[in-house]
């Protein structure tokens, strides 16, 4: 059966022509090459290189993004890429973000015009895979305490440290690191061969199988000094990156939300029990209702925060609500519509336990639920609690 | 009101749905004229109940296949409403002498009443259309939609002679060993499952599909244990089907192998056990092992072709 | 060399249809898309472009929705987009007469289109054009190429398959081709937004209406099938196969 994306107030007929035309041609690509692939590289815990390609000639990589040749299109548009995107798979979403918003995004916005001439082109193609390298082992939520060191040495800088839980590092051509140069945090550029530094793959996870995570190390790693990104200083660097990633991830998560939904509808309307369809039992459809509430009220969420983008009339505490809601009601979606598969629901001939597994990982990284929750907590009492001293 | 017919060909043997066509206009009241492309069949179709008369239409352009060059030749002896089969080569004649005569053309019509009124399926059957024709048209019949004409006949034969500019020229002929259709294409699939015994026994399936031109599908208990290529799977996991016609053999019909077919147009099901579910779906269901029921039902399928 | 593709846009093949009040509800169409053998046209057009440097035009005829057709076209690289803009139901000559005149406005030299359309199933539109342009016509192609002058298609035969040539203006209707169909990109995409939809009325080609010809009484929901019917045994086998034929119409 076709999939139909659940619409229930038709907010996708807000969408310009463009942004539906890009709906559609994500759609059916994710259609025809990603969901009868997808357990497969579950399985066997690859991000398939086609995709990559796909992306790259589709050219959505960097979507937001202008000139470098880079797609132009509006954020809204980069919304429903990412919403297209992770009906197939969180990984695969996962994939688009990293490469568009942490790596693209930080050299476009804070590289030189040679790093921007160098690499975006390139990038935005597919060519070259980037990762973003800002979480270490001790520093999660509170990354201003890191530990990555830069030093400036006559023609080169010398980097020294790790990075953990680094999305596509271990595929990646470059890394956009972020570390600390005389107490201040800078971003760097590191390429795979530089000279001290190694991307070994984290094995073992039970979410987001089709995205490689991996940890980076720098051993007096040494790069020339034209990686240094001029235009930034501080965490506004890594948290403007973040911004951008944790508005696709805020429609990303409506997406997986999608794909339960229309999921446990089928099932429930094909599973019999009691002589009857499930669907026509009340609490069933009591669930069904709830998924269909929940998931059009994040609809109208993303698209309005997708013009507030667009026109830049936003703050990023607009973004942590979205990203904290979405997210959060497609977890407890997949929970809900795995359940409504009973027993079916845990294999992976079904996508829910999947999806649900992979919303675990969405809802701790780019700022933890919780994390998302202090920051409107601090926004509305302008009291910070992120810690004791206050 | 006068009908004239395009005799469908077969070789050089008249088609059977020649004598539908015929069939068709004589119901409505009809006799008609009818015209055999380079005089193949016409002493057969003069034979026919209903012809008032046989049109021999001669010529080289007949020698191969070219849509404009035949409609030139017939087009010259056609008169009233032209009546042709709707198979390729006679929607794309129809077609011509309709844009010739600048008539409207309907194709593909199942029901035809006098005055004349016809009704045609749309949206690959998801719907039906009656439509009133003013004037002369040229419609199409599909295939075994209407009653044969009885034979019991002896109607006049004139030959005319014609010729037209061929402007299509074969260059290459390339024969093909038929291969076998892929599932999601096919018009008619047979399907096998765990009561086929074995994988060997896919063979009586293979020949009955290619009497009928149709597409070898499989379950996922056959695809999973006995290896048969996943692209033939039916079903929730596998390739999701609507042919017209769906046989499925040895299959008790898991929810999961309906989600992939039960949309198809006509089920046929063959099970040896009457309570399997494949039944619930079936329009026809025979109860009964396959090893009784294929080869009976091969031979009836060799009784029509 | 100018390629003309003709496009029509019909329910999706996986929509739904709805009936009400004896007609078709159109507004309950979910999903509007190019006919699937027009995609084969459209696909063959853009590499014979490709191949001999040409100009790619698509043409449609219908209502204001056919529009975003065109732009669909245009993504993956169609040149120039002429939408013959008409609301009303047409017959075959109607629509035929259109499109070979706008055909002959162009200085055409090759046509590409479905071998039928996913609406009416007819297959009348590629012949009929060809013979109002007095061109050579070959049906159910899986594949065209321009060399030497002349087009060499593909086409089945009672053994296979036979290539065939034909000069001159030719019209081609396709079958499933061989080709992948391409996908768009968000380059493309852009381009698209940018083209301008030639938008011509039936009244400016000179084309005055017909009194109606055909004239549609009514649309039905297909008949309802009948009930299961379950048989002990291999006795009844040949009605089964009778039923098939004659009622069903399935062999
Ligand atoms: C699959 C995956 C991919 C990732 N990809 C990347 C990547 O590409 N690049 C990158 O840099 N990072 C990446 N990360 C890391 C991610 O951003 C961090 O995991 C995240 O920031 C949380 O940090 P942590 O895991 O150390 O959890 P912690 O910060 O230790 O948090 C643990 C728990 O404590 C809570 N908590 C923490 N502080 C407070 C507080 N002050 N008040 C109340 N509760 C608090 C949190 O909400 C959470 O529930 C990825 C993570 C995963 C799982
Ligand atoms: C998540 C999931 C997805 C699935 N997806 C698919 C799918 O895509 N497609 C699919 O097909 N299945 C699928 N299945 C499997 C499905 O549940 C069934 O197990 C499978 O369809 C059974 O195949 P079968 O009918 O061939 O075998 P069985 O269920 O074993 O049936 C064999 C039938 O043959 C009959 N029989 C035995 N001998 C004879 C004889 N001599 N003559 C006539 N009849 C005979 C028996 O009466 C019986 O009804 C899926 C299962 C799950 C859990």
């Amino acid at each position: 059966m076709d999939y139909e994306a659940l619409d229930f107030y038709e907010v996708d007929s807000l969408l310009s022509d463009e942004e539906r035309m890009v709906r559609d041609m994500v759609r059916d690509w994710v259609d025809e090459e990603v969901i009868p692939n997808i357990e497969n590289a579950c399985r066997e815990g690859i991000f398939p290189d086609e995709w990559r390609v796909a992306l790259g000639e589709m050219g959505v990589l960097g979507a937001p993004l202008k000139g470098y040749d880079c797609p132009g299109l509006s954020y809204t548009a980069y919304g429903v890429i990412c919403r297209e995107l992770e009906r197939g798979d969180s990984g695969l979403r996962s994939f688009a973000s990293v490469q568009g918003s942490l790596a693209m995004y930080p050299i476009w916005d804070f590289g030189s015009e040679e790093q921007k001439m160098h690499y975006l082109p390139k990038m935005a193609s597919g060519e070259w895979i980037g990762c973003f390298g800002l979480t270490e082992p001790d520093y999660g939520s509170n990354p201003g305490d890191m530990i990555t060191k830069a030093e400036e040495m006559e023609d080169h800088y010398i980097l020294n440290g790790a990075k953990m839980w680094i999305t596509n590092g271990t595929m990646a051509d470059l890394a956009v690191v972020w570390a600390k140069l005389d107490g201040v945090i800078r971003g760097f550029i590191v390429e795979k061969n530089d000279p001290g530094f190694s991307a070994p793959e984290m094995k073992g996870k039970h979410s987001l199988k089709a995205s490689v995570t991996s940890e980076l190390v720098f051993q007096d790693c040494k790069i020339p000094k034209d990686r240094i990104l001029p235009g930034v200083k501080g965490l506004r660097g890594p948290f403007s990156c973040l911004n951008n990633a944790r508005f696709g991830i805020s429609w990303g998560a409506i997406g997986a939300a999608q794909a339960c939904f229309y999921s446990a509808k089928d099932y429930a309307l094909s599973r019999i029990q009691f002589d009857h369809p499930i669907a026509s039992y009340q609490l069933v459809q009591n669930k069904l209702s709830w998924m269909l509430r929940e998931i059009t009220k994040a609809q109208l969420l993303a698209y309005h925060l997708g013009q507030k983008k667009d026109d830049g009339k936003w703050i990023p505490e607009h973004i942590s609500l979205a990203k904290m809601n979405n997210v959060d009601i497609a977890l407890e979606i997949a929970r809900v519509a795995r359940d409504i598969h009973g027993a079916n629901g845990i294999l992976d001939e079904y996508p829910v336990m999947r999806h649900m597994a992979n919303l675990e990982s969405v809802k701790t990284y780019e700022g933890t639920h919780d994390i998302h929750n202090l920051i409107l907590g601090r926004h509305i009492t302008g009291i910070q609690s992120f810690t004791r001293e206050i | 009101m006068r009908f004239t017919i395009i005799a469908e060909m077969n070789g050089d043997l008249l088609h059977p749905t020649t004598y539908q066509l015929i069939g068709a206009i004589s119901e409505i009241g009809s006799e008609s004229i009818v015209i055999c492309p380079n005089g193949k069949g016409s002493s057969e179709a003069s034979k026919i109940k209903g012809v008032e008369k046989i049109i021999s239409v001669n010529g080289d352009c007949f020698d191969l296949f070219d849509g404009s060059a035949w409609a030139s030749a017939i087009n010259s002896v056609c008169e009233g409403t032209i009546v042709a089969s709707a198979s390729p080569n006679g929607r794309e004649i129809g077609s011509i002498i309709a844009a010739k005569r600048k008539i409207p053309i309907i194709q593909d019509v199942t029901a035809i009443s006098s005055g004349i009124t016809v009704t045609r399926p749309i949206y690959s059957g998801k719907a039906t259309e009656t439509l009133k024709i003013n004037g002369d048209s040229v419609i199409t019949l599909r295939p075994n939609a209407f009653e044969s004409a009885e034979v019991g006949n002896d109607a006049p034969i004139s030959i005319v002679d014609q010729t037209s500019d061929v402007r299509v020229a074969v260059i290459e002929a390339i024969n093909k060993a038929s291969e076998r259709l892929d599932v999601t294409e096919a018009d008619i699939i047979i399907s096998g499952g765990r009561g086929m015994g074995s994988i060997d026994n896919f063979s009586h399936l293979e020949s009955m599909a290619d009497t009928l031109g149709a597409a070898v599908g499989a379950s996922r208990a056959v695809v999973d244990e006995w290896g048969m290529p996943h692209r033939m799977q039916v079903g929730q996991t596998g390739k999701t089907v609507s042919p017209s016609l769906y046989i499925a053999v040895g299959i008790s019909g898991a929810i999961q192998h309906l989600a992939g077919m039960r949309s198809s147009k006509y089920i046929v099901a063959i099970n040896k056990d009457p309570d399997a579910p494949i039944f619930t779906v079936a329009d026809y269901g025979i109860v009964a092992s396959w090893e009784e029921a294929l080869p009976i039902l091969k031979s009836e399928l060799m009784k029509l072709s | 060399m100018n390629i003309a593709v003709l496009l029509k846009q019909v329910p999706d093949t996986t929509a739904k249809i709805t009936i009400s009040n004896g007609k078709v509800d159109e507004n309950s169409v979910s999903k509007w898309s190019m006919s699937p053998y027009d995609e084969y046209a459209l696909e063959s057009g853009l590499k014979m472009k490709e191949a001999t440097g040409g100009n790619l035009i698509a043409i449609t005829c219908g209502p204001e929705r056919t529009k975003k057709m065109l732009t669909d076209a245009a993504a993956v690289g169609a040149d120039t987009l002429i939408h013959i803009s008409e609301d009303k139901v047409l017959d075959s000559t109607q629509v035929q007469n259109l499109l070979a005149t706008v055909i002959n406005n162009n200085e055409i030299e090759v046509v590409l289109c479905g071998k039928q359309a996913a609406d009416t199933n007819a297959g009348s539109t590629g012949p009929g054009v060809a013979e109002i342009l007095d061109a050579a016509c070959v049906t159910m192609v899986s594949e065209v190429s321009f060399s030497e002058n002349s087009f060499i298609s593909v086409r089945p035969s009672n053994t296979g398959t036979e290539k065939v040539s034909t000069s001159g203006i030719s019209v081609f209707t396709f079958d499933k081709g061989l080709s992948e169909l391409r996908r768009p990109n968000v380059r493309g995409i852009m381009m698209a937004k940018k083209k301008v939809i030639e938008t011509i009325k039936p009244e400016e080609l000179g084309l005055g209406e017909d009194s109606d010809r055909i004239i549609l009484q009514t649309q039905d929901s297909p008949a309802e099938k009948e009930p299961g019917q379950i048989f002990e045994g291999v006795g009844e086998i040949p009605t089964i196969v009778s039923k098939l034929r004659n009622e069903a119409n399935v062999i």
